[in-house]
């Protein structure tokens, strides 16, 4: 089998194959927790549901992380604060602004949307994998961390490390040929989203409810985080 | 068997001297020295300045070597390689026909035709079994016993099998008769075969191109002249010379794609600039050719240069590699939204039914702690 007969699998059958999977298991999973059960609400609320939600959106996404320093959580483990912010932003401009990416989007979706320049992307990929090292070895030298660390866990690590890696290596055709590398990094891909639905990859999607969830408690009781 | 008259022999009785002699030489081992053009420029002129070894070695090839017998066969295709390599301009296809190779059979070209044409043919292979090479345009076909491409009345793979038993060796020209091209593609009504899919006991080596570059084409017969041998083969037997970097790493607009500039349409701002045509749909880095860097018509231009992406022509199954001018990194087909939606829905189906039977199971065990405990 050739890399480019390797590439053509990988992009083609085997994709599809694994956003089906991905689709289908994401649904699953959202019912399970949608059909957990909503208890009627009974208690007065003291202030309003939305308007606690909304800043919890704004607050958690706008401010708290170009203020970290007035965080406890910033203040007991900044690596963890800043590598794991660094990450999630490089992941986030890296799948969505990134020319390459924004091309799949758009042969999925039927639309694209203008993107960043190249240079900036790479910024961010290199910040992204750079996190994700210092994550990495965080969580191997820190002692309640490594107890509390199970094959899960370092599976995760891996799954989301390799499609970045293997993309940033590709894009700059550091080593080995072009076909290959984007084989490894397609077949990458396919893993991940296969991977997700079974994992806690899947916070992508449950983040917003527990925010949601989060803010309206707060909204009702008239406190703000 | 008696000995064939050599390329020198045969220049000398024609007239052609000693200095002309060595003057053909030289230009021809400078063929080989490939890409041309790279040569360093003296008061605007190219030079060009082959190692004294290949020149020698080329000499002597010449002196000592007959001609070589050459047959073209063409099945599946639309002569578009002939004619590619017609306007081959280093070695011109004139000189070759005129000076080192020996068309004994080529159906675009050829006056003969008919029963004369077939007799040729047959007589060519008699007189140069072992000795010639086979030029195979065009994919085969085997299907329902070959009937969808026959010539003369004989099917196309019983004529390649005859054909390639007494080949030296054989040359597949263009990306048919390389990994089966355009015939080859979805739905594939004739199912398009590579020579090598149907030759295996023979070195065949692809030079793979909608259609391919002629000088490709014509350096690879002189090297097979010079040296006696094929070139160095890559994994898909293309010759590592040409095949051995990809268009994006020889393009010209390469630095456009580092910098991250991009042609979003073929009318915007970025296409007027000559920026990158990556988004446009090109497959210039998956692609090994030398279209980048031997370009077409004597080095004018190539595709990318033009304003076209990259069709990835000289890469298996290109014609079923995405959309032309979808970005590359697109996935290869547009999942089927059905597909999606039953998965969405089967998604929702077992989720609906495992919560219903955990309620359930939560219920009964309910309904068992108030009857036991009250």
């Amino acid at each position: 089998m050739t890399w480019d007969e390797v590439l053509r699998f990988a992009r083609g059958p085997l994709f599809q194959v694994a956003l089906l999977i991905f689709v289908g298991g994401m649904t699953y999973r959202l019912i399970r927790v949608l059909l957990l059960g909503w208890e009627r609400d009974r208690v007065p609320a003291m202030g309003s549901k939305s308007v606690g939600v909304l800043k919890s959106y704004l607050k958690g996404i706008l401010i708290w992380p170009f203020i970290p320093w007035v965080k406890d959580t910033f203040k007991r483990n900044p690596l963890i604060y800043v590598a794991g912010g660094l990450f999630h932003l490089g992941l986030f401009v890296v799948i969505f602004l990134g020319t390459a990416h924004m091309l799949v989007w758009k042969s999925l979706l039927g639309f694209g949307w203008p993107t960043l320049s190249l240079p900036i992307v790479d910024w961010m990929a290199a910040g992204a994998i750079v996190a994700m090292l210092a994550l990495f070895i965080n969580r191997l030298v820190n002692p309640v961390l490594r107890m509390i660390s199970g094959p899960a866990e370092w599976l995760n690590w891996g799954v989301v490390f390799l499609p970045l890696v293997t993309g940033y290596i590709m894009t700059h055709h550091l080593w080995f040929g072009y076909t290959t590398l984007f084989s490894l990094h397609m077949l990458a891909v396919d893993l991940l989203l296969i991977y997700i639905p079974l994992s806690r990859i899947s916070h992508f999607m449950f983040y917003f409810f527990s925010r949601t969830i989060h803010g309206t408690e707060y909204g009702k009781r008239g406190v703000m985080p | 068997m008696t000995k064939r008259e050599t390329i020198q022999e045969r220049l000398s009785r024609q007239g052609v001297g000693r200095r002309e002699f060595f003057k053909l030489s030289s230009a021809l081992a400078a063929f080989l020295s490939l890409p041309v053009r790279d040569g360093t420029r003296v008061l605007g002129v190219d030079t060009i300045t082959p190692r004294p070894s290949l020149v020698r070695q080329v000499r002597h090839a010449l002196e000592t070597k007959p001609r070589v017998p050459l047959i073209w066969l063409e099945f599946q295709d639309c002569a578009g390689c002939t004619e590619s390599i017609s306007r081959s301009l280093s070695p011109t296809l004139t000189d070759l026909v005129l000076n080192t190779i020996d068309i004994e059979y080529q159906e675009t070209l050829m006056a003969a035709a008919g029963t004369q044409a077939e007799a040729a043919k047959q007589a060519a292979m008699d007189k140069y079994a072992g000795q010639y090479l086979l030029v195979v345009e065009g994919s085969v076909t085997t299907k329902d016993g070959g009937v969808y491409c026959t010539v003369a009345g004989k099917a196309n793979d019983a004529l390649l099998k005859e054909a390639a038993q007494g080949a030296a060796a054989i040359i597949a020209v263009g990306n048919c008769a390389s990994f089966g091209g355009i015939p080859a593609a979805a739905p594939a009504p004739t199912q398009g075969l590579g020579v090598d899919q149907v030759i295996t006991d023979k070195p065949v080596i692809n030079l793979p191109g909608c259609p391919g570059i002629p000088e490709v084409y014509t350096n690879t017969v002189v090297h097979y002249l010079v040296f006696g041998a094929l070139p160095e083969l890559d994994e898909l037997n293309r010759p590592k010379s040409f095949y051995g970097v990809t268009i994006h790493d020889r393009c010209l607009r390469r630095p456009f794609y580092e910098a991250g500039k991009f042609a979003g349409s073929f009318d915007d701002e970025g296409y007027r600039k000559g920026y990158c045509l990556y988004k446009l749909g090109c497959k210039g880095p998956t692609t090994y050719n030398a279209c980048a860097s031997i370009r077409w018509m004597n080095g004018l231009s190539f595709p990318i240069q033009s304003g076209h992406p990259c069709l990835g022509c000289s890469q298996p199954g290109f014609w079923d590699g995405g959309g032309f001018y979808q970005g590359q990194s697109a996935p290869l087909e547009r999942p089927d939204l059905l597909a999606i939606g039953a998965a969405a829905g089967s998604g929702l189906a077992l989720g609906a039914a495992a919560a219903a039977a955990n309620r359930a199971q939560k219920r009964r065990a309910r309904t068992e702690r108030n009857e036991s405990g009250g």
